[in-house]
């Protein structure tokens, strides 16, 4: 078995992963806000299901444990449940602290060899190059194994989904983003996404964050940890936890703003990793580090009045990314920016806050789940006739990419922080 | 997997067959505590997989229990005997929608929310809106006869369903209309529980979207004297759609999961109104006013649709929201005749303080039905002992009062023990008559409804409340049928409105015209009991010297005539209970004086369309209003019919094993 939590910062108190687990009282008001339960219709793949199915490992009463495996991998995690709840049961990390119950020890070499790429922006920079390159020649094939061969069989099966291979990654674009001026007004976390699959996304966040509120600068943060949070190791995400925090401490005061709402959000629960008696002093490092992270959407949202409308090109919504929504309920910010910058053009689509079935992982490791999940969020979509779907993480954005092109090709989707710098840019322009 | 399921597994959709440990645990369970582990789980495709698995069930004697969004607070969705679970909840098309009829069918695993999602761009609405609206499902809701706050002026589940598909037990299946002819089959189906076959299509009837509606709260230094405003309101005549009440504690447990703008008061009152715009804002004045004369600190309206939401997002999440404090909530559900209400109050908080726990009250008032609930640990056996007693008692208490066991759960295998305490053994005994009738071999949902041999009996100070003691002309009624020799046959016969034939040669005639008076007119809690040979334009007269009124026809003939030939489908609509004479001479006692009830079989309507082959209406109890409502002064000339279902006939036989009532009717 994995190492686990054990105790987890519920909206009731921190709680023992029993306690939390038996906070359910099973009332079944959450069945309807799972995407899996809605397009499965079984109980195992319920919130209320997989709250019991954890507790009854906790109690040692499940005959075959290995049977939790279907119910807890295919949780999307989008937490959905948890914002409808009354008693707020963290059905997702509880579904996380099963996983790590089913899970055994990764073997050493790929611990360490994943540890060696994600510890090191740079050294995952120059391996993720190596595998683009071969993806544009059409050799995923080659790619792929490097990336098992390296404990990311994530990014492996990922591969298939993406149709992105950038040549330069953001590391190559800040030189000059930094030459135009750096100041103190924000610190940038590029999360993985942005940095090293769609630097598009980490420029125009830097370029619309100078333009709403001044120059600032990179965090040079390491990865956040949610990969190995979610997949890996806790004691590699801890680690990386660390490493953000001292950098945070030592690049001042200003709030540390990123641009993929699954990692901000999981910046936002740092605390949790450090919940024993012997992370006290981390714990309170933690928290002050996590009131100083925000995600760019609440960005916008603050300053959305000063917001120009982009050039129009056809209806406008929004998808809520489940991290953002229910990781730190931000319903109102993302929609604010997303109307100012969409001038009239703004729709909001049918089922927005429905996960799109991305969920990091997920949509590589359960396809067919994944695509009826996709597909009704692709038709909510195609009801609006929008023509341009804000986001604001990066599993949404392959994601919806991938639903786009199979299902409604008339659509992009973009990350609101694209939206933002466009409308901006043309004011400049202007 | 078991053998004989690997051959089910043949039989139905690839791959809906679950039978992993996983899957098996989390269908041992539903909103309630009890458990019960199936062997194997069938997620149902289509109708033809769920004729499939009930005839390989009956086959195979394998026990199954229907199970929709597995929300029941009472044990009903949990398969007690093991054997098969079927999720109907894939079943979830809504197949049409008339808007002009204003029906909907549906299939059974429709989530209610869905529903009115797609009734309310037509104009329309599904009334029955169980707390759980937002998962339970329309299978579920009929099964179990779902109430909600919106009955008190809507009525329940029961009030809506038109039709339905159904497989019985055997696995045939059937199809049950309000317009069959012969005993209402459909209404004995609506809220059993699946105990007598799993309804697989429902045709239910939508109501026009109202041109306005109003939500007041208002809150009082002392629960009685909300009860007394509810009263108040009633009696004047206004009839709001909802009438709740909440205790404080209630309100703060709501409030603490987050600010909703509920009044502080000791006890506060949540009424909505509906109706024609200038109605309401009429009935809004009556309410305000009535409120602040019983003694209202503050009544406040809510400003706008969004207030009006957040104000029954939280009365729909007050048993949601106990889950805070602690684990699980033990969620009560008594009834009682309303003018009951502070009285149960006082009792029910004596008990709770007897056995230390705290109790969390909510009721929908103006049905009278009370909802203690208690938050605690199951994990704590000592504690859950004494909430379960507690609750125990609170029913019992409700059950003292004149009331019933459930307004709206369902009795499960919850309260399953305690349907002793309310109804007589000749009345349980009919029920299990009915139940065998239908399901031989108990395989349908078994273990339910039926108290437990050796089951908790209430406590040596419990007093049955005693019937309104029959008239000398039923006594002698029930006499003559009791002293007969086996073998003789009888003719039931009122005032010969509607069926003037001849008795056949050798019946006794059993004239109910000497059966004629208002047992009980109870203005406190607006219901009558009357005597069943009450000619209807009698019964009317006599109401309009008491300035009240019956959803009845004032029209020629009796009203136990009516019943039994049932020549106006609404006489259905608020009937609340009956006494019936069998023809082995037992007088059972079905439904009683309150307005919400789902304790047992649906009896009373049953009888509706059975021309007196199911026993002789003594008397019936019915819903009462204070202001007119409309009435037809006529109903079409009927026929008994001259075809009798296969069903009626088994039900017919429960009730009448030797066919010696009206026995030219076959």
């Amino acid at each position: 078995m994995a190492e686990t939590l054990g105790r987890l910062r519920t909206a009731l108190g921190d709680r023992g992963d029993y306690d939390a687990a038996a906070q359910c009282s099973r009332c079944g008001y959450c069945e309807q806000a799972c995407p899996t339960y809605v397009a499965t219709g079984r109980e195992a793949q319920s919130p209320r299901g997989r709250a019991q199915i954890v507790r009854l490992m906790l109690e040692g009463k499940l005959d075959d444990p290995a049977a939790a495996e279907e119910a807890l991998s295919t949780c999307l995690l989008c937490g959905a449940c948890q914002t409808v709840c009354y008693a707020k049961v963290p059905v997702p990390d509880l579904a996380l602290e099963g996983r790590r119950m089913l899970r055994g020890k990764p073997h050493w070499l790929v611990r360490r060899a994943s540890r060696l790429l994600i510890e090191d922006p740079r050294r995952l920079a120059a391996f993720l190059k190596i595998g683009y390159f071969f993806k544009r020649l059409g050799l995923s094939w080659l790619s792929a194994p490097l990336l098992r061969l390296a404990g990311l069989p994530v990014l492996a099966s990922m591969d298939e989904h993406v149709r992105e291979a950038p040549r330069r990654l953001l590391d190559d674009e800040l030189p000059a983003l930094r030459a135009a001026g750096e100041g103190d007004a924000w610190l940038y976390f590029a999360p993985c996404g942005p940095r090293s699959l769609f630097p598009r996304v980490g420029a125009a966040t830097w370029r619309a964050l100078t333009a709403l509120r001044g120059p600032g600068r990179f965090l040079d943060n390491a990865c956040c940890g949610l990969l190995a949070h979610n997949y890996g190791e806790l004691e590699d995400a801890r680690t990386l936890a660390r490493r953000n925090i001292e950098r945070a401490e030592a690049a001042g005061e200003a709030e540390a703003v990123g641009d993929c709402s699954s990692c901000v959000a999981f910046l936002k629960t740092y605390p949790q990793m450090f919940l024993g008696d012997a992370d006290a002093a981390w714990r309170e490092r933690a928290e002050r580090f996590a009131a100083r992270v925000k995600d760019v959407v609440e960005v916008y949202g603050s300053c959305a009045a000063g917001l120009p409308a982009a050039a129009s090109a056809g209806t406008v919504s929004y998808h809520d990314s489940c991290r953002a929504l229910n990781g730190q309920g931000l319903r109102d910010e993302p929609r604010r920016a997303a109307r100012a910058a969409a001038g009239g053009t703004f729709v909001e689509m049918p089922d927005a806050d429905v996960c799109c079935g991305g969920a990091g992982a997920f949509a590589f490791t359960h396809e067919e789940l994944s695509d009826e999940i996709l597909r009704r969020k692709a038709g909510g979509a195609v009801s609006i006739g929008a023509r341009t779907v804000l986001t604001s993480s990066t599993s949404c954005l392959i994601q919806l990419a991938r639903g786009f092109r199979k299902y409604y090709p008339d659509a992009t989707v973009l990350h609101l922080s694209e939206y933002v710098a466009r409308a901006l840019d043309g004011r400049r322009g202007a | 997997m078991a053998a004989p399921f690997s051959e089910l597994e043949r039989r139905v959709a690839s791959g809906s067959l679950l039978t992993s440990a996983a899957d098996l645990a989390v269908y041992s369970y539903d909103g309630a505590l009890d458990r019960g582990r199936p062997e194997a789980v069938l997620i149902a495709r289509s109708t033809e997989d769920v004729g499939a698995a009930i005839s390989w069930c009956a086959a195979r004697r394998v026990p199954f229990t229907a199970r929709g969004a597995g929300t029941n607070l009472s044990g009903g969705c949990v398969p007690l005997r093991g054997g098969l679970v079927i999720s109907l909840a894939r079943l979830r098309r809504i197949l049409s929608i008339d808007r002009d009829a204003r029906v909907a069918c549906v299939e059974p695993g429709v989530v209610n929310l869905e529903l009115q999602k797609a009734a309310e761009p037509l104009g329309l609405f599904y009334a029955p809106d169980p707390a759980s609206f937002r998962v339970s499902t329309i299978g579920g809701n009929a099964a179990e006869n779902a109430g909600g706050p919106r009955c008190l002026k809507y009525g329940v589940t029961t009030n809506h369903v038109l039709a339905a598909e159904a497989v019985l037990p055997d696995g045939s299946l059937a199809r049950f209309s309000l317009e069959d002819d012969g005993p209402e089959l459909l209404s004995l189906l609506i809220g059993a529980e699946g105990t007598l076959g799993l309804l697989t299509k429902l045709w239910v009837r939508l109501t026009p979207l109202p041109e306005d509606v109003r939500t007041l709260l208002a809150g009082f230094p002392v629960l009685d004297a909300a009860v007394e405003a509810v009263s108040a309101v009633i009696a004047a005549g206004v009839l709001p759609r909802c009438l709740e009440a909440m205790d404080a504690a209630t309100v703060a447990s709501v409030e603490a999961g987050g600010g909703l703008g509920y009044l502080k008061d000791p006890a506060v009152l949540l009424i909505e109104l509906d109706g024609p715009r200038a109605d309401v804002e009429r009935e809004a004045g009556i309410v305000e006013s009535l409120c602040r004369g019983k003694g209202a600190s503050a009544v406040r309206a809510a400003r706008d649709p969004a207030e009006r939401e957040r104000l029954w997002e939280g009365r729909r999440g007050a048993y949601a929201a106990l889950a805070r404090l602690a684990p699980n909530v033990l969620v009560e559900d008594g009834v009682v005749p309303r003018d009951k209400l502070p009285e149960v109050v006082r009792r029910i908080q004596r008990i709770a303080a007897e056995h230390d726990v705290k109790a969390y009250l909510l009721f929908h008032a103006g049905d009278g039905n009370i909802h203690p609930n208690i938050a605690f640990d199951e994990r704590d056996p000592e504690e859950t002992a004494r909430v379960k007693a507690a609750g125990r008692a609170m029913l019992q208490a409700c059950v003292e009062l004149g009331g019933s066991l459930s307004g709206e759960h369902g009795i499960g295998m919850d309260k399953r023990d305690a349907m002793a305490w309310l109804f007589t053994p000749e009345t349980l005994s009919l029920f299990r008559r009915v139940k065998d009738a239908l399901d031989p071999d108990h395989l349908a949902n078994p273990g339910k409804i039926f108290p437990a041999p050796g089951g908790a009996r209430p406590g040596p100070e419990f007093r049955r409340p005693a019937p309104a003691p029959p008239s000398a002309a039923a006594q002698y009624l029930v006499a003559a049928v009791r002293s007969a020799p086996p073998g003789v046959r009888f003719r039931i016969r009122g005032a010969s409105t509607r069926w003037p034939d001849a008795a056949p040669d050798g019946a006794v005639e059993l004239l109910t015209h000497g059966m004629d008076r208002i047992l009980d007119l109870d203005r406190g809690n607006l219901t009558l009991t009357v005597e069943a040979g009450i000619p209807l334009r009698v019964l009317h007269d006599q109401l309009r010297g008491e300035k009240l009124h019956v959803r009845l026809p004032d029209a020629p003939g009796t009203l136990g005539g009516l019943l039994a030939a049932r020549p106006w489908p609404g006489a259905r609509e608020d009937l609340l209970g009956m006494r019936l004479l069998l023809s082995n001479g037992d007088v059972v006692e079905l439904g009683g004086k309150v307005v919400k009830n789902v304790a047992g079989y649906d009896l009373s309507r049953l009888v509706l369309g059975s021309w007196g082959t199911l026993g002789l209406i003594l008397d019936a109890t019915y819903k009462l209003y204070a202001a007119p409502v409309a009435v037809p002064s006529s109903v079409p000339a009927v026929r008994p019919p001259a075809v009798w279902s296969p069903w009626a006939r088994r039900v017919r036989r429960a009730f009448d094993p030797d066919g010696r009532l009206n026995p030219q009717l076959s």
